[in-house]
């Protein structure tokens, strides 16, 4: 192919004839900032940020766009188009939350917070899961001028939950069409399209259908193109920007995909496609399903070894002994199956075994369960004595059988009615734990590399066989490495074809992966009507508890709760709190008290989503029933005549500090209250603040409404003009301690309340402890309100922070817990 | 308005159009003088005659403010909010329409006796405001004319 020579920003560069400005660029290393252009996406020219000035072309043309030609003159860098590339960034993030460039506490806040904070709606840069990996991001911190000067114009959409593996938040989006490009480019016909015009365009379905009815298959191409936080994988949501990388093969069925696994801290974040080509598809159980699997909570990682009717875990020296014990004295009787998606050098060393000790290898097609002719036999042979021992890699054979057997030896990954009926239990590695080669059904050898690190006293099942024969006393099993094995491996065969193809049809998906019911473990597969042994949650006997009376959003992922609960509403005092379960099932989780009625029996909470309790909670409508209220709990505030008290709140903070502001203005105290969010549409109630209190003042993060800045620029500004008496601080941590220290150099008695894990509320289990003045205190009897100057902060934060792995784990990933909100409850940014 | 016709008639309709990408927009047309709105039958379709993803076709439907997914009123509002009209006050006329038959852009009145479309530009600048009541121009509107010539419709 003949190339031509074009100049860029002075260098001389050769591409083939064709090829884009933006290309040539490229591959001479000259970076243009872009978004919606993607090295395995055709042009587009939707963002702008590519444009260059060519020397007599008039204008900016949109480098991506441009086919470069001979001799062309281009430049890249010049100051017009750093001030149109500035402008149009500015453009592009006047539609993409953005408070947190602005917000002069950014700095110290992510120190405090260097995870996200998993919210519902990612209404801010602190709150999105896209945090370190944002391009958008990325941007803005490099550039030069990070003074966003348009007003945010929030779009308000909800959060779209309504299909088994996505949680999408197009408040974030920027119509880069980086998703539905890729889709069309995968899947001939795309699942998802631009509608609408002008302000109003958006991704989206035919008559926004659910992703269920749309076409989609899953495959998370969209996903992992985004260059926003707007399309995310439900499971990974939270998990953090991968560390680690490596191409590997998924076993879930013969067709044994090329993936790449993303892996974080050795733990699996997803399979994901190791190119944006059609070839590289995934399915939902790839790419989905497999990190669900792998890290489920139902893995087995532990020896068991039954003795006089019990299951007893125990070590790995003493169950091989068992296992040993077992197996030679019904040499000749055994019989070992296993399941076609098991990696070559496993299947052969299983052969190896089975033919050591005189007995033989049952191979089951994949998908196979109990009721396949070669089971059938089984059962037949067991029956007549001939086969006493049974060594499987799954729930492959039936419970009669396992019942049956002397001896039954079960090496498997997961929970299953075998593992429960087997004599001894041994647990293996699975997929991303797994070295070793894996032939598909079409004959390709895929190579499988371990990336993730095993749970607890996991091992890969030819190390497995390997100390087994090793206690047997067996010659021919002396391998290091699953490596050391594959080359002994001749002939073997390929496993059958999987005759649907779950990549173009997400209903195809396999039912199971070696003998377990994958929806079992993938909850979101139920979506498509798999079989499983899990309850719907859903279903779930129906509370008879507290009556919700009423339920709305005021503010994005803030949430105001009323409930009927006339005992507490008759004996609630301000700064008092209480402890509610959605279901019987449910944690229990502390909210403060923003309001109450004595007479009508009811209270009112403000309630932010921000992990699974607030969104069991937050996802209930008026007309369900809470399964537990219980309070008022915490000692209420004092009140006093003090002069000038300044009441700080934000987020859930502003309804916390409602009821304070009223009591402390009745007792003849001048109130001050000043309320801090983001941006201006995060703000709420201030009109019901501003009719209990003498002066209500407004700080935003981006200072899009009243002071630029928090609580912190507040009390500074107060203090300029006349003396405070007392500070009240509800808020995040983040803000209290922040404030607190401020408050301790004007020497302003400071309370804060405090936010500890709390269990029982009573003093009882002490997980809500905080150290204040080097005593220890416990925040439900004692608190919640404590002198800020005293509190250690640090323990705290350290504290909180305790479960945020398990906390991540238990949000939910089916489909039931939808967000429905009425548009007309949330206001633009205007 | 011409009449309804029968949705029985969709195939014989869509056999007239070659199965081409181009012909997408003129089948949009053709479905909306034929069954006066767009529904999701016939997006899915035109979607499958012209072998496209019915997102996509949704997705051109809703770009063109000339295709409608509600069926229209009796009477048929378009206001011009071109460049002429706007800095004549189009908006007047608007909210005249608005509150004299309490519908929105875009809408149609509950009774079916009214609907509301905002348009950019008709071509008739020089008469500018504008509206199109039932194919009928009126130009230098004014909101009290507006109210008038609706009351008239009524």
């Amino acid at each position: 192919m003949s190339t031509i020579k074009l100049s860029i920003d002075g260098q001389e560069v050769e591409v083939e004839q064709g090829a884009t400005v933006f290309q040539a660029a490229r591959e001479a290393g000259i970076s243009i900032p872009t978004i919606c252009d993607h090295k395995d996406l055709s042009p587009y020219g939707a963002c702008r940020m590519c444009v260059v000035e060519i020397e007599g072309v008039r204008g900016f043309p949109t480098s991506c766009t441009t086919p470069a030609t001979q001799g062309m003159q281009v430049s890249t860098r010049t100051k017009r188009l750093t001030d149109l590339r500035n402008c149009t960034l500015e453009l592009l993030f006047s539609g993409h939350p953005n408070s947190c460039f602005a917000c002069p506490h950014r700095e110290p806040c992510e120190t405090h917070r260097p995870q996200a904070t998993k919210a519902g709606r990612s209404t801010r840069c602190g709150f999105c899961a896209n945090r370190e990996e944002c391009d958008l991001r990325e941007m803005v911190l490099t550039s030069e001028r990070q003074e966003l000067k348009l007003p945010v114009m929030y779009s308000a959409y909800k959060l779209e939950r309504d299909d088994p593996f996505m949680d999408r938040d197009y408040n974030l989006c920027v119509l880069c069409g980086r998703c539905w490009r890729i889709c069309e480019k995968i899947h001939g016909e795309p699942a998802i399209s631009i509608i609408n015009r002008g302000k109003w365009s958006k991704i989206s379905t035919a008559f926004d259908k659910s992703h269920l009815e749309s076409g989609c298959n899953f495959c998370g191409a969209c996903i992992d193109i985004c260059p926003t936080g707007t399309l995310m994988d439900r499971y990974a949501r939270w998990q953090g920007k991968p560390e680690h990388e490596s191409v590997s093969a998924c076993i879930l069925c013969p067709n044994g995909c090329s993936v790449k696994a993303e892996n974080k801290g050795g733990k699996l974040l997803a399979y994901t496609m190791p190119g944006f080509e059609a070839e590289d598809r995934l399915c939902a159980l790839g790419r989905f399903g497999a990190a669900q699997i792998v890290n489920s909570t139902k893995r087995l990682t532990r020896p068991l070894v039954r003795e006089d009717g019990d299951q007893i875990p125990m070590s790995w020296d003493d169950a091989l002994q068992s296992v040993g014990k077992g197996l030679i004295a019904r040499r000749g009787t055994v019989v070992v199956v296993i399941s076609a998606t098991t990696t070559r050098e496993e299947r052969f060393i299983y052969d190896r075994l089975a033919t050591a000790l005189q007995g033989h290898l049952i191979v089951l097609p994949f998908e196979a369960d109990c009721e396949t002719p070669k089971i059938k036999e089984l059962s037949d042979s067991v029956q007549q004595g001939k086969v006493q021992a049974l060594i499987t890699n799954g729930p492959l054979v039936s419970p009669q059988i396992l019942k049956n057997v002397e001896f039954s030896l079960v090496i498997d990954c997961l929970e299953s009615m075998a593992s429960q009926l087997a004599t001894i239990v041994l647990p293996s590695a699975i997929l991303s734990e797994v070295d070793g080669t894996f032939k598909t059904s079409s004959g390709k050898i895929r190579t499988l590399s371990k990336s993730s690190i095993l749970p607890g006293g996991a091992r890969p099942e030819w190390m497995i066989i390997c100390l087994i024969a090793k206690v047997l006393g067996l010659n021919g099993f002396d391998f290091d490495r699953a490596e050391t094995i594959t080359s002994l491996i001749q002939d073997d065969p390929a496993p059958e074809k999987f005759e649907r193809e779950p990549r173009n049809n997400c209903r195809d998906i396999p039912i199971r992966f070696r003998g377990h019911l994958v929806a079992d473990f993938v909850p979101g597969l139920k979506a498509f009507e798999l079989p499983t042994t899990l309850v719907d949650e859903a279903e779930d006997e129906i509370c008879n508890g507290f009556a919700l009376l009423e339920k709305k959003e005021i503010a994005p992922n803030m949430h105001l709760l009323i409930i009927e609960a006339p005992q507490v509403a008759r004996f609630a005092l301000p700064g008092q709190f209480v402890i509610l379960m959605a279901k019987e099932t449910s944690e229990r989780s502390p909210f403060t008290l923003a309001d109450w009625d004595a007479n009508a029996g009811t209270i009112s909470l403000i309630i932010e989503e921000v992990g699974r309790s607030s969104r069991e909670l937050t996802s209930l409508t008026a007309g369900d029933q809470l399964a537990h209220v219980s309070g008022p709990l915490g000692l209420p505030l004092s009140i006093q005549e003090k002069g000038t008290i300044f009441l700080g709140g934000g987020c859930y903070g502003i309804g916390a500090i409602f009821p304070l502001a009223r009591i402390l203005h009745e007792a003849g105290n001048r109130v001050i209250c000043m309320i801090e969010a983001a941006s201006s549409h995060l703000l709420y109630w201030q009109q019901e603040l501003a009719e209990v209190c003498d002066e209500l003042l407004i700080a935003t993060k981006d200072g899009s409404g009243g002071m630029h800045g928090g609580i912190q620029e507040g009390v500074s500004s107060v203090t300029e003009k006349e003396h405070i008496n007392q500070c009240i601080i509800i808020g995040c941590t983040f803000m209290m301690q922040q404030v607190s220290d401020l408050t301790k150099t004007f020497d302003i008695p400071t309370l804060v309340a405090l936010n500890p894990i709390m269990v029982d509320g009573t003093g009882m289990c002490g997980a809500c402890r905080v150290s204040i003045a080097n005593q220890t205190q416990f925040a439900c009897v004692d608190g919640p309100f404590f002198d800020g100057h005293k509190v250690d902060w640090e323990e705290l934060t350290l504290r909180r922070n305790a479960y945020a792995p398990q906390e991540i784990q238990a949000l939910p990933q089916g489909i039931h817990l939808t967000s429905c909100l009425p548009t007309s409850t949330l206001k633009m940014g205007d | 308005m011409s009449e309804i016709l029968p949705m029985s008639l969709l195939p014989s309709l869509l056999a007239a159009y070659d199965r081409e990408r181009e012909n997408l927009i003129p089948l949009l047309q053709k479905m909306q003088e034929s069954f006066h709105c767009l529904s999701p039958e016939t997006v899915k379709a035109v979607a499958d005659h012209l072998h496209l993803s019915e997102n996509d076709v949704y997705g051109v439907a809703t770009f063109y403010s000339q295709i409608r997914f509600i069926p229209p009123g009796r009477h048929h509002i378009r206001v011009c909010d071109g460049t002429a009209c706007h800095v004549r006050g189009s908006d007047r006329i608007l909210e005249a329409v608005e509150k004299s038959t309490g519908v929105q852009p875009g809408q149609t009145s509950e009774d079916g006796s009214f609907s509301v479309e905002r348009v950019a530009c008709f071509g008739s600048c020089a008469l500018a405001p504008v509206m199109v009541v039932d194919d009928k121009v009126f130009g230098r509107m004014t909101g009290t004319a507006t109210r008038k010539l609706i009351e008239g419709k009524e």
